[in-house]
């Protein structure tokens, strides 16, 4: 230290002297800064005495920093105090309101102290609980949640009750409505069933099957109509109904397809009668408007027509064998010599006329209503085939056409193959080929039966099998006799007309160890056109060899039967097979009697 | 479809072709087959436009559209040693519309016409083939309908073709080549027909008789 110099520092404090006032000759006069003391007391006024203490701690820390000013300015400051009280007013004095506050404080505590300090001697006063009102039992806070449960469903109650009452009031009035059947909703139950439009001021509505696949070209518009023939002051009628449909004239009435089968064939004269037998209309469901009844025996009538239509002009088109006679309703055709199948439409209008022929006696077994059934069946197929997606080009460009006819030209049909494509029986020859297979079914089930009724040894027994086509029927005829367990013999007869049928039948072993016995051999019915019949049948016959036949024929009378069998089988004793050629034609056979050699 | 030989009959000397096609079905009839209406074959050929053709000249493909009687709903399109197509009648119409891309080439168009013969199993077609009006040779079809693989039946087919076409008989088409097992189809059919157009297409016209 003594080595070294001593530097002088001199230190300028930053902050100037305020300027109070600028002379008019330059020169300035400062404000005098505020000395220690003024300062403390600037900051003293500046204390809320009302914040909370962590403030106070906060003034108290700020005031730190003058702390050491405190001693020197307490000093100072008791000397303003008494200098404060003479010179400045007692409102401009700083530490005023700390006194204030500090005074009051102090008059506080004191007045706490004696209280407290008389309190704890209990002499004169004491201190006492503030009473209060018992608290209320812990509150159950499920109950609280069923009051307000309760309060929520009175509430949605309220609203549907409300809604309630509307639904029943508005019903009540449509059933007062419906006794008055009001034109409008008698319209929308209408348009349920059959498609209606507006034209101008016109309802119309539609009955055709066009939109079902129909080209028929009826048009099949019926009309919509007000009923204002209502007498208001009589009672209204039970079945009144203030809408009524207008039909066309021509499907009035009701109409069936009349399909029946004859023998004989009829007079020429007697072509084209109109046969109307009234027949009873089907029972319209009950409760179903007459505007229902009657627009669907219309279309019934639109229906029958063009099943009429179109197998009139099949019959006219196709060349057949035979041809078909179309005579104004009726189409006579013929299946078979000396059968007559004959189609005919009986439309029967609701004139007065009509109910003449009503007594006209048909025999109703000569309807055949599983082909007026099959023919409206037919028809819908043809219907539903127009509308189907074979027909309808997918994708929408390809053209128009069956499906494998677009088909056949990228794949390189060639014609048999296009021809068998197009094959398309029309309805009347698919109606032929059902008459003609009723008709030999229950020819054929006559035949078996007088057979079986004639013929005791061996038993003849047919079942006929429930399911049958159409075309297509099956028989199993079971030939058995007695005492031969292994000669009963199951026939599957199945036949389409005019085609052969072969059958196989089970082989047949033959026991020689049971020799005793009669062996059977089949019994065959052959039969050629100029009627003989031969049935062979062997008896007892022990000797195998060389052993003598009994033949028995069998000659009977068969008018419509036209099975012709012929079988092959051979001589071997130990015969395995029989086959069986079976092929029924169309002839018919004379009389033919039953003999034995 | 059964599997089919398509050969040239080469003309008689000193014979036209008609009287030539007259002497095949003379035999033919002899044989026993029935006559069963006639048949024809055409094929129009397109070549690629130049258009869009590639800078380097790439030679454009020829192209052959044919019909078939046979199969009256199809048409068949096909390139020379490429793929067969077969659409329907609706492809010449298409044809129209591709004018930018295959022209057609002018004068080509080749058919040939003739009888159908129906020989038990074998279908028989004697056809002239004509180029324009001219006559230019003749074809013969022979199909076994049964078979539809060739290897199985070119023997049958072969000994059949022997006994009418006589020493004319070809050998085993192209077609049947290599694909010994596959099953025939109309497109085979057409490529031997096509190469038998193109065969007489190159040959020289048929030198006209000459008159005695």
């Amino acid at each position: 230290m003594s080595g070294v110099r001593a530097v002088r520092i001199s230190i300028e404090s930053a902050c100037e002297k305020q300027v109070q006032e600028v002379g008019l000759d330059g020169t300035e006069t400062y404000l005098q800064p505020l000395s220690m003391s003024q300062n403390l007391a600037r900051l003293a006024q500046r204390i809320d005495f009302s914040q909370g203490s962590g403030s106070e701690e906060e003034e108290a820390a700020g005031a730190e920093g003058d702390a050491q000013d405190w001693a020197g300015a307490g000093s100072s400051a008791d000397q303003d105090d008494d200098e404060g009280l003479v010179k400045f007013q007692p409102s401009l004095w700083p530490w005023d309101s700390v006194r204030n506050n500090l005074r009051s404080a102090l008059t506080e505590m004191c007045v706490l102290y004696d209280v407290l300090s008389i309190v704890r001697d209990k002499k004169f006063m004491t201190l006492d609980p503030v009473s209060q009102d018992a608290l209320p039992p812990k509150q159950n806070p499920q109950t609280l949640q069923l009051m307000s449960k309760k309060k929520s469903l009175a509430g949605a109650a309220q609203i549907l009750l409300k809604g309630a009452e509307r639904l029943t009031k508005s019903v009540t009035e449509n059933q007062e409505n419906k006794l008055q059947r009001d034109f409008n909703s008698e319209l929308l139950r209408l348009r349920q069933h059959w498609k209606l439009r507006k034209v101008g001021d016109k309802i119309l509505g539609d009955l055709s099957y066009r939109s079902a696949g129909s080209l028929f070209p009826h048009h099949g518009t019926f009309e919509v109509i007000k009923n204002t023939d209502l007498d208001l002051d009589k009672k209204i009628p039970e079945d009144y109904c203030p809408l009524d449909v207008q039909i066309p004239s021509d499907l009035e009435g009701s109409a069936y397809i009349k399909v029946s089968i004859q023998k004989q064939s009829p007079d020429i004269g007697d072509l084209g009668t109109v046969n109307l037998f009234k027949r009873p209309l089907p029972k319209s469901k009950p409760g179903s408007p007459h505007w229902q009844t009657k627009l669907e025996a219309a279309q019934n009538v639109l229906l029958c027509k063009e099943i009429f239509a179109q197998l009139s002009r099949e019959a006219v088109q196709i060349k057949s064998q035979i041809p078909h006679i179309v005579v104004k309703n009726q189409i006579i055709s013929q299946p078979f010599p000396n059968l007559q199948l004959s189609i005919s439409l009986c439309h029967s209008s609701n004139d007065k006329k009509s109910q003449k022929f009503a007594t006209e006696k048909q025999s109703p077994e000569d309807h055949l209503y599983v082909l007026e059934h099959n023919l409206h069946l037919l028809i819908r197929e043809f219907h539903k085939q127009t509308l189907s997606s074979i027909m309808m080009p997918h994708p929408a460009s390809a053209p128009f056409g069956h499906k494998r006819m677009r088909l056949s030209g990228p794949q390189a049909f060639d014609k048999n193959e296009i021809n068998s494509l197009q094959s398309s029986e029309g309805l009347l020859e698919k109606i032929i080929k059902q008459a003609k297979h009723i008709f030999l079914r229950s020819r054929t089930a006559a035949t078996i039966d007088s057979l079986a009724s004639r013929i005791e040894d061996p038993q003849i027994q047919a079942h006929w099998s429930n399911i049958n086509d159409v075309y297509e029927s099956s028989v199993k005829v079971l030939i058995t006799s007695q005492g031969y367990e292994q000669i009963c013999k199951v026939i599957t007869l199945s036949y389409q007309e005019q085609e052969l049928q072969d059958f196989l039948l089970s082989q047949f072993v033959m026991d020689l160890k049971v020799a005793a016995k009669l062996w059977f051999s089949f019994p065959v019915i052959s039969v050629k056109t100029f009627q003989k019949v031969m049935f062979y049948k062997t008896p007892n016959g022990v000797i195998f060899v060389g052993h003598s036949k009994k033949f028995i024929g069998i000659k009977w009378k068969v008018e419509t039967l036209f099975i012709k069998w012929s079988c092959l089988f051979s001589r071997n004793f130990d015969l395995k097979l029989l086959f069986l050629k079976i092929i029924i034609r169309k002839c018919v056979f004379s009389t033919l009697s039953a003999f034995t050699l | 479809m059964g599997v089919t030989c398509v050969s040239q009959m080469p003309v008689a000397e000193g014979k036209s072709v008609q009287q030539t096609v007259e002497l095949l079905t003379r035999k033919l009839e002899m044989l026993g087959a029935e006559k069963q209406g006639t048949f024809c074959v055409d094929c129009e050929t397109y070549h690629t436009a130049a258009s869009t053709l590639g800078s380097q000249g790439q030679t454009g493909k020829l192209m052959y559209v044919m019909h078939n009687s046979e199969y009256p709903l199809s048409c068949f399109a096909l390139f020379e040693n490429g793929p067969c197509l077969i659409a329907d009648t609706n492809f010449d119409v298409l044809m129209v519309k591709l004018k930018g891309f295959f022209q057609s080439a002018k004068a080509s168009k080749i058919e040939t016409r003739g009888t159908r013969y129906q020989y038990c199993d074998f279908l028989v077609k004697v056809g002239t083939v004509t180029m324009g009006p001219s006559a230019r040779g003749i074809s013969v079809e022979v199909e076994y309908g049964p078979c539809v693989v060739a290897s199985d039946c070119w023997s049958l087919l072969l000994e059949f073709l022997q006994s009418f076409l006589g020493s004319h008989t070809p050998g085993a088409p192209a077609v049947f080549g290599n694909r010994h097992d596959v099953v025939y189809g109309p497109a085979d059919t057409m490529v031997q027909y096509m190469e038998l157009f193109n065969k007489i297409r190159k040959q020289q016209q048929v030198p006209v008789a000459g008159i005695r």
